[in-house]
């Protein structure tokens, strides 16, 4: 019986995602290039000093200890959902270098391609971090964690699926200067301001 | 035969012919392997086909290759797309959960639906529906994890894996649900395979069809001039 319960969950997956491809090759083939243009304006600037307050465990322990127990869940839960709209920005900016490398990974220039590349694995990176940490931290929010448990700490979301999150979105950072090198200064600087 | 059953064989060649001039071989070495292999077989199966004896143990030998070269194009697919997608230890680990799975579920269905085959034959045959399962897995998973990470889908491994997952999955449906056709099941496995397969096909032309350049980073790439490392530098610093 539980086998073909799972046998029939199987084929309705494999259903799904084929009728999940027919509507990508219906609406979005051939997708446009993303050029340089196409970035810049379109990234949230991302406060990392910010993202390290949240995760530091001095800084969590501090809130405790000054806090009564009512209060702190309250900040917690602010802090939390300050910590998400970070991560949310993470993502964005990362969805947007993920499509730029993708156009750039064509180029004829192999130093490029390669710049293009290392971009891509890093944004992808990102993308997967800011995709575990957001679901932990719904899930903290909505079943309201700070009820059943004492107060989930936030400093345990610095990794998620072995990747340190503030440390790839630095890597991240560095990939995104070293693949728009040759932009003019202006532009680089916009860049740097807004990731 | 019926002419309509030369349908998949020559999207095949077709198939074949693009991946030459795709230079395939170089890029997914396993599936033009799979490809190649796919039309050697059709060819070899045509000409057993009026004899029984040679017929049978060709059928048999080409579906046991066809079970092992799924599995190898099912990991060449996740190497490509997990190899860049991250370097954490888990993702090595993956593929042996995907193909566990796969060989486990095939048991258990072999269990619960008795077989007429025995043998090494009960063996291909499970192999087979294990395949089936990997490459649904595969396909789906897959599909879930793209959108997350905003990957483009026109891709050749994602298409690959597309053209796979369809068939797989029209087969696993048909070997579950069909069954209860009872003696007109062999002739709708049959034309449902066909059609399945050969749409399949085409999903690999479609994909194949539009030219799309190696990811390998080049080795010998130029070092930046001095000018250039400045400007980096310049920029790391006012990121920092």
């Amino acid at each position: 019986m539980f086998s073909i319960i799972f046998t029939w969950l199987i084929v309705a997956w494999g259903a799904l995602s084929c009728i999940y491809m027919l509507r990508c090759a219906w609406t979005r083939f051939p997708k446009r290039d993303v050029d340089a243009d196409d970035v810049i304006p379109f990234l949230y600037p991302v406060d990392l000093s910010l993202a390290e307050s949240l995760l530091d465990p001095a800084a969590e322990f501090g809130f405790r200890w000054k806090m009564g127990p009512l209060q702190f869940r309250e900040a917690q839960r602010k802090r939390m959902r300050l910590y998400l709209e970070v991560t949310r920005r993470m993502a964005h900016n990362a969805k947007v270098l993920v499509q730029f490398a993708d156009a750039e990974k064509n180029s004829c220039d192999p130093r490029r391609a390669s710049l293009a590349s290392i971009l891509q694995e890093r944004a992808i990176e990102v993308r997967l971090y800011s995709a575990l940490t957001g679901i932990k931290l719904r899930f903290w929010l909505l079943l309201r964690a700070d009820i059943l448990n004492s107060m989930p700490a936030l400093a345990h979301l610095r990794t998620a699926g072995e990747i340190d999150g503030l440390q790839t979105y630095g890597a991240l950072k560095t990939a995104a200067a070293a693949a728009f090198m040759k932009l003019p200064p202006d532009e680089l600087a916009s860049l740097t301001r807004n990731l | 035969m019926n002419i309509l059953e030369f349908v998949p064989s020559c999207l095949l060649v077709v198939l074949l012919g693009v991946l030459i001039r795709r230079r395939a071989l170089v890029t997914l070495p396993g599936f033009f392997a799979y490809a190649a292999f796919a039309v050697a077989a059709d060819i070899a199966r045509f000409l057993t086909h009026g004899n029984q004896r040679t017929y049978y143990p060709t059928y048999w030998i080409t579906e046991a290759v066809y079970d092992l070269l799924g599995i190898l194009v099912m990991y060449e697919v996740l190497r490509t797309v997990l190899g860049s997608l991250t370097r954490a230890w888990w993702a090595r680990l993956i593929f042996p959960a995907v193909l566990v799975l796969g060989i486990g579920m095939s048991i258990v269905r072999a269990n619960v639906v008795p077989s007429r085959l025995s043998g090494l034959e009960f063996y291909i045959a499970v192999g087979e529906i294990a395949v089936r399962f990997v490459q649904v897995f595969v396909f789906a998973g897959l599909v879930t994890l793209v959108p997350v990470v905003g990957l483009r889908w026109r891709q050749y491994p994602f298409g690959i894996s597309t053209g796979f997952g369809l068939y797989a999955t029209v087969m696993l449906l048909t070997t579950t649900k069909f069954s209860d056709f009872g003696t007109r099941f062999k002739l709708l496995w049959g034309w449902t395979s066909l059609v399945a397969y050969s749409v399949a096909v085409l999903i690999w032309i479609w994909f194949f069809s539009v030219p799309q350049k190696a990811e390998t980073p080049n080795p010998e790439l130029s070092a930046p001039s001095p000018g250039e490392l400045e400007q980096y530098k310049d920029a790391l610093r006012r990121m920092r």
